[in-house]
């Protein structure tokens, strides 16, 4: 058994914040991630995050002279996620993000500058002002790497104790008596199967975009990171809200950012109208519209018969010119080029939407605390409340840096604070052998249905039944389909290899499980939301019931509860009552 | 976009598992070419449909991330970005760095020698500001994925252990490109020794394997400039 004051699960941007703040308190820390840290999905992230920064010339960004304010930062937050976010939570993130600027200029993190040598800023979907530093259109990138190297400069000083453990998958989360102790992890690489405790963990697994076959995410992000604090009991918040993206590449669902229409990409029908001037909900903004409005509209023109080659709508960059795509999306360029095989400065992109980030997850206050003591969530597996009912754009990666950095400083005052009693060495014992029987037992499966069928019906009737547009008789039949991948999984799954050393048909059969749970979480939370709002639109009730509530869904004895609770709107001064008018 | 004339891709992959096998193999596959393009939607045919144990690192599948580099018919690249041919398609894992199975390589040296060159910005004070002009030289560099294909193409790493490579250069030309950073004289201290930058032979494989078109060999010469 390894021992450690804190665990930090995942390794992407909150991950890696988390653990910054966390050695920096002193703590013996440790980091496990299925991948090396540079690989996660934090590093394909490309618009920017937002924040309300007085840069180094005394003001904002050109356009946005000093009008622009934290509280209407947050205003467009709330407007964007229609009244639905926590508002404790969202005043958290608007003000915490001007420091998470400033540290990530300090450790060296490239942002794109104006030509005067200010950070130049660009306005996302939905925001009143331009206020989403960015590196072009790889800020994910940059700022991961960014991440990273502090992470290998704290390492490298001795007194530091910072671990990875790179390409480890966390099996199980241990919980007794609402408390939390470690976990059990397996070497991906060598097959050994530890457990490693701690007094308090940290879970930034991301999300988990791959239940659905129509997404722009990592294959990595299947699921299974939520599926194992879902299985320890912590309970998930608004899992029906799946975000969807209104632009990915036809066919491979390559995401085209966001910062294409920031820097002014139109969207065009077959007759080469801005179809989004005929909806009424996106005739105003336009381009930067909130995105669940051109989703939306962009699958109303495609059923219309206006799409482009059956199913999808053009994204036009050409009158953009040269320079600035050079300048400022050369990643978008390259991505069609290779991906598409055609070149926007010369043709406009087919897009369509596609799954591309889950505002659900593992509910959390705005201190990062969960149901369990001593355990946090940051990130996209973690739903603090911000995003409401939809995401704006460029607030994702500040809120796994914001939240990150909260999730390490409340599990740092937890440790200092709290007498925390080890449950003694029969429990571990008894999870521990408990675990590994439950692995030796799935590489004994030899039946006949292989890991990839059961997942392209899985993410087929998602993508059918749980998309953008659902109905309660569509989320009915895709609970009855789930429940026979299910039965399936159980009786007849075919595994390949009977060891557990690089195995990764035994990875992928582990990881499945987590993803029919997630995907069947996604359902019932959709089935019980008998309204629509944001990104969930129900054909069968299409209107807003009038109350922002989060849906709180857990197992309880193997069975899904669902409940509602208000969210929550203690008022905030200087938009005050802001919520009620909507 | 690549249309296939057959219905069906050959794709022979590179199969070893030091533990059981005496000899690395290559095995055949035969796959149908339909919704088929580029040689990762070939692997994940083949571990999904065919053999399940085929071992080979993916995430992003869209050429960020870094985890899928290989050698494909005679040259370096991401698995997710490289096209399949419609003839011969040979998938072998990046060299120099020894294989854990089938694809999979042990990355620790690669990863030993970027630490090495102490990839991070320790400020020269705390109102140290970069220029636009550095800002601009440096756009180039960070798109540099670390996925290892120019270690393995460089003739040099796999002779001399202790030559750092080209992906540690060109991150190390990062960090002294950046006008804010303190550590200018340790770096490049670090890097001048006998098995350091003057070792690169510039034979420029590096830049013919860089996905990312960094040039690293370009970034040593610049290094090399600067200690002379």
């Amino acid at each position: 058994m390894k021992e450690f004051d804190l665990i930090i699960v995942g390794a992407g941007a909150a991950g890696l914040r988390a653990a910054i703040t966390a050695v920096r308190k002193n703590l013996r820390v440790a980091v496990i991630s299925k991948v090396h840290p540079l690989r996660s999905q934090s590093v394909v992230a490309s618009g920017g995050l937002n924040a309300v920064v007085e840069n180094r010339n005394g003001k904002n960004g050109e356009t946005a002279g000093d009008r622009d304010s934290i509280q209407t930062h947050m205003k467009d937050t709330l407007d964007c996620g229609y009244g639905f976010s926590d508002i404790p939570a969202l005043e958290t993130l608007v003000r915490r993000a001007p420091s998470v600027i400033k540290d990530l200029e300090r450790w060296g993190c490239l942002f794109t500058m104006e030509s005067n040598g200010s950070y130049a800023l660009r306005r996302m979907g939905a925001s009143s002002f331009p206020r989403t530093f960015f590196a072009a259109d790889k800020t994910g990138l940059a700022l991961m790497h960014t991440l990273f190297e502090q992470c290998i400069r704290l390492r490298q000083n001795k007194d530091v104790q910072l671990r990875f453990f790179e390409e480890w998958l966390v099996l199980k989360l241990l919980v007794l008596n609402n408390t939390v102790y470690g976990v059990i992890a397996m070497d991906i690489i060598s097959g050994n199967i530890e457990l490693l405790s701690a007094k308090s963990v940290i879970w930034a697994s991301g999300g988990f975009g791959r239940i659905y076959g129509r997404s722009s995410n990592a294959t990595i992000n299947s699921g299974w990171g939520l599926a194992v604090p879902y299985y320890a009991g912590l309970p998930l918040k608004d899992m029906e809200f799946v975000q969807f993206h209104p632009t990915q590449l036809s066919g491979s669902h390559i995401l085209i950012s966001e910062a294409a229409r920031s820097e002014g990409a139109l969207l065009l029908n077959r007759k080469g109208e801005r179809f989004l001037s005929s909806y009424d909900d996106t005739k105003e903004a336009m381009e930067l519209s909130p995105r669940d409005r051109i989703s939306r509209n962009i699958r109303r023109e495609i059923l219309a018969g206006r799409a482009v080659d059956a199913s999808c709508v053009h994204l036009d960059l050409r009158h953009i010119g040269a320079k600035k795509i050079q300048e400022r999306l050369p990643g978008i360029r390259n991505l069609c080029k290779t991906f598409a095989g055609l070149d926007p400065l010369r043709y406009p992109i087919p897009v369509t939407p596609g799954q591309h980030y889950m505002i659900g997850g593992i509910d959390t206050n705005e201190r990062a605390e969960t149901a369990v003591k001593g355990f946090y969530a940051a990130g996209e597996c973690a739903n603090t409340g911000v995003h409401g009912a939809n995401r704006m754009g460029g607030n994702s990666l500040l809120e796994a840096l914001v939240f990150g950095e909260i999730a390490a400083e409340s599990a740092a005052s937890y440790i200092r604070k709290k007498h925390i009693k080890t449950p003694g060495n029969t429990y571990y014992i008894n999870v521990f052998t408990e675990e590994k029987k439950r692995i030796e037992n799935l590489l004994k499966q030899k039946g006949n249905v292989s890991i990839a069928d059961i997942r392209e019906k899985l993410q087929r009737t998602m993508d059918e039944k749980a998309g953008i547009y659902r109905d309660g008789m569509g989320l009915v039949e895709a609970s009855r389909t789930l429940w026979e991948l299910n039965n399936m999984y159980k009786a007849d799954l075919k595994l390949d290899g009977r060891e557990t050393r690089v195995n990764y048909s035994l990875i992928n059969a582990i990881e499945l499980k987590g993803s029919l749970d997630i995907a069947d979480a996604v359902i019932q939370a959709a089935l019980k939301r008998n309204e629509s709002i944001g990104v969930h639109f129900r054909n069968d009730f299409p209107n807003f019931g009038g109350r922002p509530r989060h849906s709180l869904l857990s197992l309880w004895k193997g069975k899904i509860r669902i409940r509602f609770v208000p969210v929550n709107t203690n008022e905030v001064p200087g938009i005050k009552g802001l919520w009620s008018r909507l | 976009m690549v249309t296939f004339m057959k219905d069906t891709v050959n794709i022979s992959v590179f199969r070893f598992d030091p533990l059981s096998d005496k000899e690395a193999r290559f095995d055949n596959y035969t796959i149908p070419a339909r919704g088929l393009r580029t040689v990762m939607d070939a692997l994940m045919y083949v571990r999904d449909h065919k053999d399940g144990t085929l071992a080979f690192r993916s995430s992003c599948r869209q050429g960020r991330c870094g985890s899928c580099a290989v050698h494909f018919n005679g040259r370096y690249g991401l698995a997710c970005e490289m096209p399949l041919s419609e003839g011969k398609n040979q998938v072998r894992p990046l060299a120099q760095l020894p294989v854990i199975k089938d694809l999979v390589v042990d990355m620790e040296r690669f990863w030993e020698k970027y630490e090495a060159v102490k990839p991070y910005l320790v400020r020269s004070s705390n109102d140290a500001v970069l220029s636009l002009r550095k800002r601009l030289e440096m756009d180039k560099l960070f798109d540099c994925i670390l996925c290892g294909a120019c270690f393995s193409a460089c003739l040099m790493t796999g002779k001399n252990p202790d030559f750092h490579g080209p992906a540690a250069y060109a991150i190390l030309n990062r960090f002294l490109l950046d006008d804010r950073d303190a550590l200018r004289e340790q770096r490049l201290a670090l890097v001048k020794g006998e098995n350091g930058v003057f070792r690169c032979h510039q034979m420029f494989n590096c830049n013919e394997a860089c996905p990312k078109k960094i040039y690293p060999s370009e970034n040593i010469l610049e290094i090399i400039k600067i200690i002379d």
